[in-house]
């Protein structure tokens, strides 16, 4: 489930996900990077994930910074912005999470677990948990919106309408 | 003159049909999918900055109030006899009882898509279209019970252990809080598998579907649920007749929680109003 620097070759094959359930593809952090945000999100963002790998500096560890799988033959990603660097591009301390392609925004609780806008009344140990959990309740017949399905624009004080 | 709030089990067939119709014309209006937005909106979590309101906070009692009495007074704009039903989810506990018959929400959904097809609110009418929401599918969803890994609503004795804790709310005011009657109510829990929801969450994960996701107001179901933690919030209060809202002052410049959550005196947004002015609903409403 999570990408390790050193070994994952970069421009590593992109579609040699497996279909089994749980089963993770081994591919680059860069590649990653750029299926989920594009190119101008990646330059920012990379450099702080590395640099969270390897010194004592590192908020975390990098194995909790990002993931890729299939699970229950839906495509999971997500790359968590570093607190350090990131926060201009991605927002400090964010998950970015996608779902067959489609964003889901995950929230964070005060003791440091995670709940999804697809199930969002009770939260997981890991991002990642939250977005399996997040599939197990969407089944095999739903899927998320292509827009504004959950993405940075929900869950925020975005307008009053009383 | 205060209206009543009734047990949705006892409700006539007149009764019913007003309620649905009532409903189905805010729908067409398109006020009601304002409802469904502004919860979304402000549906902060305690592991983020800013101010939360609805929920992992004490006003999450009174901003729910406040929020089915917007809905009520816009139901009663279109129909003045109509009030929300509350459904005691201690006692209709199966997915054939009250509220979930042909004639008041219809059933649950079928598989594999969950999509509800009983009702008045089932997609096929025309009449209830989702608008504001997470997933694609612009029809009703549900799953009541989640028959594949079986969930129990809360149980009488698990609401009661709610209502016997005598302090409204404590610090960290948040989910993380371990004790007040709030969060045992409101029902954040710390552990995996079924003691992760408690109470007033464990409910929205018994229905399912869209009442599980960020965009539960959807199901109508919301109001008469929610209806139902406001009247255990009266209860409480009855019981426990020298305790109030906390916290009664803001917390101080040292707390993490300072500018995050709203003290009994302070307004809660989006409304002009504070916890003080929504503890007692008498004048307005009463429950039978």
């Amino acid at each position: 489930m999570v990408m390790s620097v050193g070994r994952t070759p970069v421009g590593a094959d992109p579609s040699r996900a497996s279909p089994e359930r749980g089963a993770h593809a081994r591919r680059s952090r860069r590649g990653l990077l750029l299926g989920l945000f594009g190119p101008a999100a990646v330059a920012v963002a990379l450099t702080p994930v590395v640099l969270a790998s390897r010194g004592p500096r590192a908020a975390e560890p990098a194995a909790d910074l990002v993931f890729d799988e299939t699970y229950r033959g839906r495509r999971i990603r997500g790359i968590r912005a570093s607190v350090a660097a990131a926060a201009g591009a991605l927002g400090a301390g964010q998950w970015h999470v996608t779902v067959d392609g489609r964003p889901l925004h995950l929230m964070r609780r005060a003791d440091g677990t995670w709940l999804s806008m697809v199930d969002h009344y009770r939260s997981y140990a890991t991002a990642l948990d939250a977005v399996r959990a997040a599939v197990d309740e969407l089944g095999p017949g739903r899927q998320l919106r292509e827009t504004r399905n959950g993405g940075a624009d929900m869950g925020g004080h975005s307008g009053v309408h009383a | 003159m205060a209206y009543t709030r009734k047990d949705v089990s006892t409700l006539t067939a007149a009764e019913k049909r007003r309620f649905v119709r009532a409903m189905l014309e805010l729908k067409r209006r398109g006020e009601y999918d304002e409802f469904v937005r502004m919860h979304i909106d402000f549906y902060v979590s305690d592991g983020e900055d800013g101010l939360r309101t609805a929920h992992m906070s004490p006003s999450f009692l009174p901003w729910h109030r406040r929020f089915l009495l917007e809905l009520e007074q816009a139901l009663r704009r279109v129909d003045s006899s109509v009030s929300v039903p509350y459904w005691d989810w201690t006692r209709d506990r199966t997915t054939s009882a009250a509220p979930w018959t042909d004639d008041l929400l219809g059933g649950t959904g079928r598989a594999p898509d969950r999509r509800v097809t009983t009702g008045p609110f089932a997609h096929a009418t025309g009449n209830w279209t989702l608008k504001e929401r997470i997933t694609d599918e612009d029809y009703l969803t549900r799953d009541l019970g989640r028959p594949a890994d079986p969930i129990e609503l809360p149980t009488r004795s698990d609401l009661e252990w709610a209502l016997q804790d005598p302090v409204y709310d404590t610090s960290p005011w948040d989910s993380t809080s371990t004790a007040g009657f709030r969060n045992k109510l409101e029902g954040w829990g710390s552990g995996k598998g079924a003691a992760a929801w408690r109470n007033h969450n464990r409910v929205h994960r018994w229905v399912g579907g869209v009442m599980v996701s960020g965009a539960s107001v959807n199901d109508p179901v919301f109001w008469m649920h929610h209806a139902f933690v406001d009247l255990c919030w009266s209860r409480w209060q009855q019981r426990h007749r020298d305790h109030r809202y906390l916290p009664a002052r803001p917390p101080g410049p040292g707390s993490a929680q300072r500018g995050r959550i709203v003290a009994r005196h302070e307004k809660l947004p989006p409304w002009d109003v504070t916890p003080d002015e929504l503890e007692d609903h008498g004048s307005i409403y009463r429950y039978a």
